[in-house]
């Protein structure tokens, strides 16, 4: 099955009742990202130089102008949470528990999460009405009727580029927290270096690092995915018919597979 | 028409970027070698690089034990559970990787115990008493000591219920406090009768009468007693007593020892003169003794004087004598 004949298959959207019709949607939802998924790991995809270029623009443009903000987001975040809970541990008589909590609530639950949440609303989500906006202008069928798959040229690399902007900005958060935590607990000195890192191989058992690995993948991929599916595909079931629409279908649907994920993930840490 | 199709798709066309692919390039590299640094220091931080040494722990129970979980030594952490296993007669196995450069801290006289406290997780922990002991061998098995707080909890409210059970009998309808109780109440009941401490004492008021009787009869008897000590002192100090005349006839002694003592003297004075006697009669006998001295000198001299004559004397024996 190709990715044309996919975007050609009608889901028959008169006839069908409403549960059905979101069935549908959901399932060729998760189709769009197998084929982006496919068209990704293809090397015939990235043989065009204008792909690739489309891709380096996306990667750079949806990553580097949010990073240092976001970075900053979370610093402050992170030192807040830490005085919060430190100060709080300390005052139950718990503080060897509280550099654990906040390692555990804010690397391995709550920054993913946001990242995933900023690069949905900086990037992606815009990037997927731009989709709909092309389609809605006859851009797509343009594109097709000269020979180009508008889904390798235009879909693919917005959906690799928000992919791999989340987890930049995921990591390098993630990293800035672990720092601004120590040095809110232990200040500028390396002394509590071993038990800090003793303390990070403590949380970070293989279940967990793959938990948060698992995690941390399935949000990019969401993020950049379902904003896409909901501008690009054509034949929807419940295709949306503007700009706006698509963009706020798409932020419906990742927001429920973001939490669900999360859910999910919470269950496999803590059960 | 040759549309640049980044340029077309985008809504709003953005400006070209400048030496786009190289910065690509370095955010790929950015993201590549941070990823790398955290999985390496991740790794790092669960002692994948650290050589280790295996210690085995049994015990009879492995609860709130979890790998991956610390074994400390003075608080400091030098092992990690790498594995929970059970032993073939059933007893729990403890695997526990030691850092290399922390294992000369166990020794073959190390104690190790785990303990569960109320708050916290279950801890592994290392006691070396004795550290010139041999140190711990490679792959070591060793018997860990159970502490466990909440283990006391059952037996504490066991005796907490007990005491309350004592308590409930004690405080019973029937239990013997209530019944002393009350007959503390009767007895204060008593106390504040006519008879009072009395009728406490002896149970009826008959015998309490007699009490108060045999007091008044005793009161009676001091009084008697009385008057007969004002009689008696009258008779032994009064004018005619028996002190005034004690006193005369002691007065009278004093005359009669006071004759006594110059009779003394007297005697004393003959003793005296007889005493001068004696002295004289001493110094006779001493005159006595020179003169037998001279007596006796006197008859060696005429002995002597009567040997001499007899030799001189023709008639003199032969006093020589000839040996044959």
């Amino acid at each position: 099955m190709t990715p044309a004949s996919l975007r050609q298959s009608p889901a028959g959207g008169s006839v069908v009742t409403a549960p059905i019709r979101w069935l549908v949607s959901w399932w060729e939802v998760i189709l769009f990202g197998a084929v982006l998924m496919v068209l990704a790991l293809s090397p015939s995809s990235w043989r065009d130089p204008r792909t690739r270029a489309a891709l380096a623009r996306h990667a750079w443009l949806d990553t580097a102008p949010i990073l240092l903000g976001f970075s900053m987001l979370s610093a402050l975040l992170t030192v807040v949470l830490t005085r919060i809970v430190v100060v709080t541990a300390r005052s139950y008589g718990l503080s060897q528990y509280a550099l654990e909590m906040v390692i555990r609530v804010l690397v391995l639950e709550l920054i993913p999460l946001t990242a995933a949440l900023f690069v949905a609303l900086r990037c992606t989500i815009p990037n997927g009405a731009a989709l709909a906006e092309m389609r809605r202008t006859g851009r797509f069928q343009a594109m097709r009727s000269t020979g180009v798959d508008p889904l390798v040229r235009e879909a693919l690399p917005r959906m690799v580029a928000g992919a791999f902007s989340m987890i930049t900005l995921a990591a390098l958060s993630c990293v800035v927290a672990a720092l601004l935590a120590y040095l809110a607990v232990y200040q500028l000195t390396p002394a509590g270096l071993p038990a800090y890192t003793r303390m990070f191989g403590h949380v970070f058992n293989p279940s967990v690092s793959l938990i948060f690995v698992i995690k941390t993948v399935l949000f990019a991929l969401a993020v950049s995915t379902i904003p896409m599916a909901s501008g690009a595909y054509e034949h929807f079931a419940a295709a949306p018919s503007s700009r706006e629409s698509a963009a706020l279908q798409g932020l419906v649907r990742m927001f429920a597979v973001l939490l669900l994920l999360e859910s999910v993930s919470l269950v496999g840490n803590y059960y | 028409m040759d549309p640049t199709p980044l340029q077309d798709s985008e809504p709003a066309a953005a400006p070209a970027v400048p030496h786009l692919a190289a910065k690509a390039r370095l955010l790929l590299l950015f993201t590549v070698l941070l990823i790398g640094a955290a999985v390496l220091f991740l790794l790092y931080a669960r002692g994948v690089f650290e050589p280790t040494q295996r210690l085995v722990l049994t015990t009879d129970d492995s609860e709130g034990v979890a790998v991956g979980m610390d074994m400390t030594f003075s608080g400091f952490p030098i092992g990690r559970v790498r594995r929970v296993e059970l032993g073939p007669t059933g007893e729990v196995r403890i695997l526990i990787d030691v850092a290399s450069k922390d294992a000369h801290w166990l020794r073959t006289s190390s104690i190790f115990t785990l303990v569960r406290g109320l708050v916290g997780g279950t801890a592994i922990r290392a006691y070396s008493g004795v550290l010139t002991d041999p140190p711990l061998p490679e792959g070591a098995e060793r018997p860990v000591l159970r502490g466990d707080a909440t283990a006391e909890l059952p037996r504490v409210i066991a005796s907490a219920r007990e005491v309350l059970e004592n308590l409930t009998a004690i405080t019973a309808n029937d239990a013997a406090l209530r019944n002393t109780v009350a007959n503390l109440q009767a007895v204060t009941e008593k106390l504040k009768g006519p008879q009072g401490a009395l009728h406490v004492l002896f149970g009826n008021e008959a015998d309490a009468r007699k009490v108060v009787a045999t007091l008044e009869r005793t009161n009676a008897l001091l009084a008697r007693f009385d008057t007969l000590a004002a009689k008696t002192d009258t008779q032994v100090f009064g004018p005619e007593g028996v002190v005034r005349e004690a006193r005369a006839t002691v007065v009278q002694l004093n005359g009669l020892l006071a004759d006594t003592r110059s009779s003394l003297k007297k005697v004393d004075a003959v003793l005296v003169e007889a005493q001068a006697v004696g002295a004289n009669v001493r110094g006779a006998t001493q005159d006595l003794g020179a003169l037998r001295g001279d007596v006796e000198a006197n008859l060696r001299k005429i002995d002597s004087l009567i040997n001499e004559i007899n030799r001189k004397w023709p008639f003199s024996r032969e006093t020589e004598i000839k040996l044959p």
